[in-house]
């Protein structure tokens, strides 16, 4: 079918149209002024974008406060190693809560056992007595972090038994051989890093490592130790980094740093401190709590080098700037808002 | 306003393809006679071709396309030899640079060698391109103008792949192949190096990239404003003024009190372009090398302007007692 | 008087697009004309607000004075002089300024019966001004998305609503306009080049002729515009230049919030490969 020149630029317009209307998105935008006037850090939503996140990321409904029965739970039950102080009544809501938070399908027979509820049997139950332990050392030693909003078991899980956002070990498997390039690490579309072409593995060096993340000098000339010198590359590394934590929270650069100066912390507002500790908490928790599940856990579970799943920023944050946009549960169910370690 | 712009040509001549000034005799390696083409003549020149060969062309095609073939190859077998994934993500593939691990030493070849291979058939090749230019403007009685406009983007492109690398002590610090990892490579030397904004030579370059545009605007537009004039022919109106010069000239004279001339501008045009690049050269030379952090070096030379402090931060890594 | 021995027969009356022979004169050098004594007026203001402005900030470093816009909290309303108010105004001068001078452009062509190429091109300049401080803005609803106005203040709100959007060289339209700045200094090279080559072909030869600048790129890259056509895209590359730059902004914030890299996902996503 021939066509004539202006049908051509007709239908060449048309396909624009429509290629921009469906890879852009349109006003109105819901921003927040957070440095100084004129300086552009700014964090802007679009409105319905963001309606739809808050919509997203809303506390589940809270079971109703039960009387205190007056006996303790490990009176009623058994091979209680964690929770064996809480009155019955709470400890019986709590289980309720925790089912509906992390297998609200399977029900108490995700952990349990119906016939003997006390036994181990299940490997879910044992991980849950570690990750009760782990929510109550975040709520009481990580405050730097999370304040006394602190977390939940539904704050990773959103009523998953597996949470949406873990990350396992790459492989950094090659499919080439012979003289072809061992892999970089970086030059993918990876999703981790917002879709850069940045290293795609920064979670094992900086969020399970203790890798430096400090690239910028801090004196205008050259420094005379050339061994402590950062390269371009390690810069790399670490944007590919700050890139995930933007994205985990929804937000960006400007959130934390005046980017005229990276690396002053005169010029970073104080959720930079508070992200500071975050990165630390992070790389505790995975190194003591979720790597060594690996030896609990089944091989279905496990990623491709045989590694325990572990957590990063979008663990918790899933887009938001504060996990379920700064709602604090433990008012709910203030029981794990205290030290809750295994007693052996 | 109905008319004609002379923005497309209406009347398109046909007569035989122009072969070209002649060549003295043993140097025409001319290919071709060269054909027209209907859509191209709409705005320009219709006449594509010929081309001349020579062996410094040659041999520049042939180093340009093995660099070419070393970076695909590494693409390709980045994604496992899987060409749906070579399209899908080809503007995310790159070709690095050694680790700086390797500091100045030849790397092996899956870490880091296939970047040398390239940069030097690259290297080879612009070289050779370089050659040609300047040739082919000696052969033909012109002045080399071209050629040397040329030679300051190619010491850019040295300073950024060699010479600073050189400086360095390291292979690591030049620039991976690869459309978006060139570019995150971009953001990470800023990154590293305290803002590259407070580089007065980056400032400088920009200058002259933004002039360089404004120029053009003004060049292009002006001569065609007084093309019905024939100010457009340039080379007969440089050494016999015209009515379409003289008006070309007063426009800009009434406008901002002074004036080039239609050979004058053209020196404008050039070094404007040229500097953006010798500019843009010494500011990747003098970073890492002399300075460390360009925000704190505009900090030591007073010219970092000073807001309201809205934050009262301190470094966590200070009070907390830990190494980092 | 400072004319050009050529000039004084180009002096005529005429051409004049508001106010007849009122301000159809020359001081010195200099055309004035009803938009002449408009920039003026807008310039003096407006320099004269940068300096009152100034006098109330911390320095008179020129490259670390900087005025600024409003808070958002403003909206799209009036804050007080020393809250953004300052800006406004001067952005108000600015942009009488710039469009008087366009229209002082379409004034000298008129009265040179010249076309009116130069005015059009610099409403592309004007417009990517515009977009930033007026368009965008109310888009987004706040003079303050404006950028302040300092020599190097400027710059930290560049770096800043970059980072805004994680890596502002993954914007598609910022990679168009940056490859039509690149391709402009090549292209102003290469024909600058060129016409000086022509001009000064080194001793002992003669001024060359067209043919030649044909010939010369004809041997080279196989394709010679042409010294007419050479114009038209030159003009095309400095015009897109700055189009494609005023389309990179207007849509980062109206229309995409999120980081630019994630753009690109639609690519990654087509059910051809996804």
């Amino acid at each position: 079918m021939k066509l004539g020149f202006s049908a051509i630029i007709g239908l060449t317009a048309i396909a624009g149209a429509v290629f921009v209307a469906t890879t852009f998105t349109t006003p109105p935008i819901d921003s927040v002024q957070r440095g100084y006037r004129g300086t552009g850090m700014i964090q802007s939503y679009q409105d319905r974008a963001y309606t739809r996140l808050v919509a997203a990321n809303q506390a589940p409904e809270v079971l109703p406060a039960v009387d205190l029965e007056g006996k303790k739970a490990s009176v009623e039950y058994k091979n209680l190693t964690v929770l064996g102080d809480l009155d019955k009544a709470e400890f019986d809501r709590l289980m309720m809560a925790m089912t509906n938070w992390v297998s609200p399908d399977a029900g108490c027979n995700y952990c349990h056992n119906p016939e003997d509820m006390a036994s181990d049997e299940l490997y879910t139950k044992v991980v849950a007595r570690r990750m009760l332990e782990m929510v109550g050392t975040i709520n009481t030693k990580f405050k730097a972090h999370v304040a006394n909003t602190g977390v939940t078991c539904y704050t990773c899980h959103r009523g998953q038994p597996v949470p949406s956002y873990v990350w396992y070990t790459d492989t950094n498997i090659s499919h080439a051989s012979g003289y072809a390039p061992i892999p970089s690490g970086q030059n993918r579309a990876a999703a981790a890093v917002a879709y850069t072409a940045l290293p795609y593995d920064v979670f094992t060096p900086f969020l399970k490592d203790a890798t430096d993340l400090r690239v910028i000098s801090s004196q205008a000339l050259p420094q005379t130790d050339t061994g402590a010198r950062k390269s371009i590359m390690q810069a790399e590394w670490t944007y590919g980094l700050m890139t995930h934590i933007s994205d985990g929270l929804g937000v960006n650069c400007t959130y934390c740093h005046n980017t005229r100066s990276f690396t002053d912390w005169n010029q970073s507002s104080p959720q930079r401190v508070v992200a500071w500790n975050a990165i630390r908490h992070v790389r505790e928790l995975n190194n003591t709590v979720l790597d060594p599940l690996a030896k609990i856990l089944p091989a279905s579970r496990l990623g491709p080098a045989g590694d325990a799943p572990k957590i990063n920023c979008t663990t918790c944050h899933q887009g938001t700037f504060k996990p379920l946009l700064g709602v604090s549960q433990l008012k709910d169910y203030p029981e794990l808002a205290t030290p809750l370690s295994i007693k052996k | 306003m109905t008319e004609y712009q002379n923005i497309f040509n209406r009347v398109q001549i046909r007569g035989e393809t122009y072969p070209g000034i002649a060549l003295p005799a043993g140097d025409d390696d001319r290919f071709g006679k060269g054909f027209f083409a209907y859509w191209v003549g709409k705005v320009a020149n219709a006449q594509v071709g010929p081309i001349y060969l020579g062996g410094w062309g040659v041999a520049s095609a042939l180093c340009f396309g093995i660099a070419a073939a070393v970076v695909g190859f590494n693409f390709l077998a980045q994604v496992g030899w899987d060409w749906i994934q070579f399209v899908r993500q080809f503007f995310w593939l790159g070709l690095e640079p050694p680790l700086p691990i390797y500091g100045l030493h030849l790397p092996p070849l899956a870490e880091g060698g296939w970047w040398l291979i390239t940069g030097f058939f690259l290297t080879a090749s612009i070289l050779c391109w370089w050659v040609r230019v300047y040739t082919r403007a000696r052969a033909l009685g012109l002045g080399t103008h071209v050629a040397w406009a040329f030679a300051a983007a190619i010491f850019f492109y040295l300073s950024l792949g060699l010479f600073r690398p050189l400086l360095m002590g390291n292979w690591g610090e030049a620039v991976p192949f690869g459309m978006f990892p060139h570019l995150d490579w971009t953001a990470a030397i800023s990154i590293r190096y305290g803002n590259f904004y407070y580089n007065p030579f980056h400032a400088l370059s920009i200058a002259f990239l933004y002039g360089s545009a404004v120029l053009f605007a003004m060049h292009g537009g002006t001569l065609l404003a007084v093309s019905r004039y024939g100010g457009d022919r340039e080379l007969e109106q440089i050494v016999d003024r015209g009515t379409g010069v003289e008006r070309a000239m007063l426009l800009w004279r009434w406008q901002l009190g002074f004036n080039a001339t239609i050979e004058s501008f053209h020196r404008w045009g050039y070094w404007f372009a040229v500097l953006t690049v010798l500019t843009a050269a010494l500011g990747i030379l003098l970073t890492g090398t002399v300075v460390d952090n360009w925000y704190l070096w505009a900090v030591k030379h007073s010219f970092v302007p000073s807001y309201p402090p809205v934050f009262h931060v301190i470094d966590p890594a200070l009070t907390s007692g830990v190494a980092q | 008087m400072a004319m050009l021995s050529f000039e004084k027969k180009y002096r005529v009356r005429g051409g004049t697009l508001v106010g007849g022979d009122l301000f159809d004169f020359w001081v010195g050098p200099f055309y004035v004309g009803f938009f002449g004594v408009t920039t003026v007026f807008f310039t003096l203001l407006g320099v004269a607000l940068i300096v009152l402005a100034a006098s109330h900030g911390p320095t008179w470093n020129p490259w670390e004075i900087s005025i600024a816009p409003p808070d958002l909290s403003y909206g799209l309303g009036f804050a007080p002089l020393n809250e953004g108010g300052f800006w406004q105004f001067i952005t108000i001068c600015a942009i009488g300024a710039f469009v008087s001078w366009a229209l002082r452009q379409v004034e000298i062509s008129r009265k040179l019966g010249i076309g009116l190429h130069v005015p059009f091109a610099f409403s592309f300049a004007i417009l990517a001004f515009v977009t930033l401080v007026v368009i965008r803005p109310v888009l987004m609803g706040a003079w303050g998305y404006g950028f302040p106005y300092g020599i190097f203040s400027h710059l930290d709100w560049v770096s800043n609503v970059g980072y805004q959007f994680l890596h502002f060289h993954y914007n598609p339209a910022h990679m168009i306009a940056i490859s039509f700045f690149f391709t402009n200094a090549l292209a102003l090279a290469m024909h600058g080049g060129l016409i000086l080559s022509a001009s000064n072909p080194g001793k002992g030869e003669v001024v060359k002729a067209a043919e030649h600048e044909d010939t010369f790129f004809r041997d080279v890259v196989g394709y010679s515009s042409g010294a007419l056509a050479i114009h038209r895209i030159g003009l095309f590359l400095a015009i897109s230049a700055a189009f494609w730059s005023a389309v990179c902004i207007v849509i980062s914030g109206p229309f995409w919030t999120r980081g630019w890299p994630e753009w690109w996902g639609w690519w990654l996503n087509l059910p051809v490969w996804r």
